[in-house]
């Protein structure tokens, strides 16, 4: 079974988040990840980018909404997200 | 398996089965097994009452990674096998797998009459619109004009309106929406799911690989805004001319009805046989 | 014991009851289409299920889906349908599903004549659908066999979790004749090996020292994959040359060690007998009228019906050779049996017998090959 390799936020970085409203934590599996890009593409409020092999990198984790676009639609189950409570 | 986070869709995995998964990247057949998912976590079924049943071509590929009884048949006939399976457990949920190619091109025999009898099976299409497994031939549904390896000069058949094909054979549920409308989709599956009689969900995604490379769609992110602006709600889609319905791709519940189920009319068949005929059956 | 004259169909139908079967779906096609009629009646009273599904391919779909589901399936069908089944015979041996089809030869090939005889797929039943597969296939002679090997075809599948054909012809089929039918109770049933293992050790096609391995079937708590590709014992695709060897020298074992199970044959003859007749189906019936002739007048002359025309009975025919001069192969076709006959016992030992228009190779036709005339 191979093991995914994670790349996680800090939970402290959350607590700087200035708006109200629910809040997420995002993980990428990138060893599950074939980098097609959607996720970057569509998460409505910028969280994601690609780094340099096109694998998604959590570049504003403050900004995520939990509004879930990214899991719901990743190809390769590659991505979650945990609603966090603030 | 990273199984300790308790996300619904990695709970539903088989955990002796390699990952990443066999399709291309962006390819939709892996979001559409993601909508799966959700839905039949949201019915809460146990595990050992879902059966998938696949056809061939990359959407075939998609129960082996299901901790569900599954089986991957033969091409065009996942719903006969299917038939025969819901008829022995008329208890499980059978759920079909089919492409656009697999379902309706060689399976269209198996199409229509498992719709006509409605039996108690929830079949989901992957549209792609193209033959993809084999290279990119092209296929029942693919649209006019386009380019496919068969057809270099652009194909010049019109496409098979899987939908209304279902609803007039006798489906009672039947359902499309796309791979960029993901949640919308798993509702429509587990509506199919739930549904007591043959529900057919067509989830529509083109393959990047082969029909958006030949017909010059762009990337995978392209593919997915293209599906995004080119659909419509079937409520918006009645406002349209025949014209400009004829190039979107229409969206939402087309028709869901209640009809008796074949399963339950054989067991009531067999109930009446029964009744009438007391004496020993194993004499002839 | 209850004594009736029925119709070889019918022997059949009443066969698949005797041994537990409890689904049928399939497609109408002459000369088979009486055992379907059948099974539509007298399935519902014990409690199985019928279906008559919009084609042949479907038909033995189904059955291969009820036989996962744990129901033991059959299906019938002549020529044209049979060639139509070809492809799921095959995905039956791959995935070792255990099912039971029923040809009724017509004379062939193509739509032929629906209502003549033949004995034309002998060797589409072995080879038909493509790729290396074992088979077994069983022919009988009369309409009291036609019930027996019903029984035998359903305890092979579920006891080497194969496939299993049942050749009658159109003169078996469609001809009636005197049975003595049993009491279904005392009819020996064999079920396919259960696991019984926890679920999350269970191989589907692994940890067996027979061969077979023991089959769960869906929905009982055994969750596991099934696939027509090449699979590892887990059931899922592989590509890997050491998970494919071993599958294919398995599932040729598992026929191949249990010959004298399998392989069924009725001898009639002595040390003494230069000349033997091989036969097999309705072509026996004219064989055995035109030994007894034969014997009559002096000659002598021995006689094998092979009940088990697949796997091939090496070894019995191997034991004829020596002791023949002659070997007399009759069929309802133009020399098909006689190949794998001649394979063993040499070409220029056999003498072929054919006719393959329809019409019974007669008494008299094998007499005269007897006496040499």
């Amino acid at each position: 079974m191979s093991e995914p390799s994670l790349i996680e936020q800090p939970k402290s970085e959350l607590k700087t988040t200035p708006k109200k409203g629910p809040r997420g934590q995002v993980t990428v599996f990138a060893n599950w990840c074939k980098g097609c890009g959607i996720c970057v593409a569509f998460c409505p409020t910028g969280v994601l980018a690609l780094d340099d092999d096109d694998h998604p990198v959590v570049v504003y984790p403050e900004k995520c909404t939990a509004c879930h676009w990214c899991d719901t639609h990743c190809p390769d189950l590659a991505i979650i997200v945990t609603k966090v409570e603030i | 398996m990273p199984t300790q986070f308790e996300h619904t869709e990695y709970m539903y995995l088989r955990p002796t089965k390699k990952f990443p998964n066999v399709w291309c990247a962006g390819c939709g057949i892996g979001i559409v097994m993601g909508a799966l998912i959700r839905a039949i976590d949201r019915i809460g079924l146990e595990k050992d009452d879902v059966a998938l049943v696949s056809g061939i071509g990359c959407t075939g590929r998609m129960p082996v990674y299901m901790d569900f009884n599954t089986i991957h048949t033969t091409h065009g006939r996942a719903l006969a096998f299917a038939t025969g399976l819901k008829i022995a457990k008329p208890n499980m949920k059978v759920i079909t797998i089919m492409g656009d190619g697999d379902a309706i091109a060689i399976g269209g025999n198996h199409f229509i009459h498992a719709a006509r009898r409605n039996i108690g099976i929830a079949a989901i299409v992957v549209n792609n619109a193209i033959y993809g497994m084999t290279g990119g031939q092209y296929s029942p549904t693919t649209p006019i004009g386009a380019k496919a390896a068969t057809a270099p000069y652009g194909n010049i058949e019109p496409p098979m309106p899987i939908c209304e094909v279902a609803k007039a054979a006798g489906a009672t549920y039947v359902a499309r929406s796309t791979v960029y409308h993901a949640v919308e989709l798993d509702r429509f599956i587990e509506q199919a799911i739930r549904k007591n009689g043959f529900s057919l969900v067509e989830a529509v995604g083109y393959c990047p690989t082969t029909y958006g490379k030949m017909n010059k769609l762009g990337t995978t992110v392209d593919m997915m805004r293209l599906l995004k602006e080119n659909s419509v709600s079937v409520t918006a889609a009645e406002k349209l001319s025949p014209e400009e319905r004829e190039k979107k791709i229409v969206r939402g519940v087309m028709h869901d009805v209640e009809k008796p189920e074949y399963t339950q009319l054989y067991e009531q068949l067999i109930q009446r046989v029964q009744h009438a005929q007391p004496a020993n059956p194993d004499k002839p | 014991m209850t004594v009736k004259l029925m119709q070889g169909n019918e022997a059949v139908g009443w066969g698949a009851i005797a041994a537990g079967c409890k689904f049928y779906a399939g497609y109408p096609i002459t000369p088979s289409t009486e055992i379907a009629e059948m099974l539509s009646r007298e399935l519902p009273k014990v409690g199985g299920k019928f279906i008559q599904m919009e084609d042949e391919l479907a038909s033995l779909a189904a059955c291969i889906g009820a036989s996962v589901g744990g129901l033991k399936s059959l299906t019938a069908t002549s020529g044209p349908g049979f060639s139509l089944m070809q492809e799921h015979i095959g995905y039956a041996a791959m995935t070792e599903i255990p099912v039971v089809i029923v040809d009724v030869q017509r004379l062939g090939p193509s739509t032929g004549q629906p209502t003549s005889a033949s004995q034309g797929d002998v060797m589409q039943a072995r080879w038909g659908t493509h790729g290396d597969h074992p088979m077994i296939v069983l022919c009988p002679v009369s309409v009291s066999q036609s019930f027996d090997l019903t029984v035998k075809a359903f305890n092979y599948s579920e006891k080497y979790r194969t496939p299993v054909i049942l050749l009658l012809d159109e003169v078996i089929g469609h001809m009636r004749e005197k049975i003595e039918l049993p009491e279904f109770e005392s009819v020996e049933r064999v079920e396919r090996i259960a696991t019984d293992v926890p679920p999350e050790w269970y191989k589907p096609y692994g940890d067996s020292l027979s061969d077979v391995p023991p089959m769960a079937n869906f929905g009982e708590g055994y969750r596991y994959h099934i696939t027509g590709l090449f699979h590892d014992v887990l059931g899922y695709p592989t590509t890997r040359l050491d998970e494919i060897d071993p599958w294919i020298q398995r599932v040729h074992r598992k026929i191949e060690r249990n010959l004298n199970d399998i392989t069924l044959v009725e001898e009639d003859l002595s040390e003494s007998d230069k000349t033997v007749v091989v036969t097999y189906g309705a072509s026996a019936r004219s064989a055995r009228h035109a030994v007894k002739l034969a014997r009559q007048r002096r000659t002598k002359v021995g006689m094998v019906t092979l009940l088990t025309i697949w796997p091939f009975a090496e070894a019995e025919i191997s034991r004829v050779a020596r002791i023949a001069k002659r070997i007399i192969v009759p069929e309802m076709n133009l020399g098909q049996l006689a190949l794998e006959v001649e394979r063993v016992a040499g070409r220029n030992k056999v003498v072929r017998v054919n006719r393959a228009n329809g019409e019974m190779v007669t008494p008299q036709m094998i007499l005269e090959a007897i006496e040499d005339r």
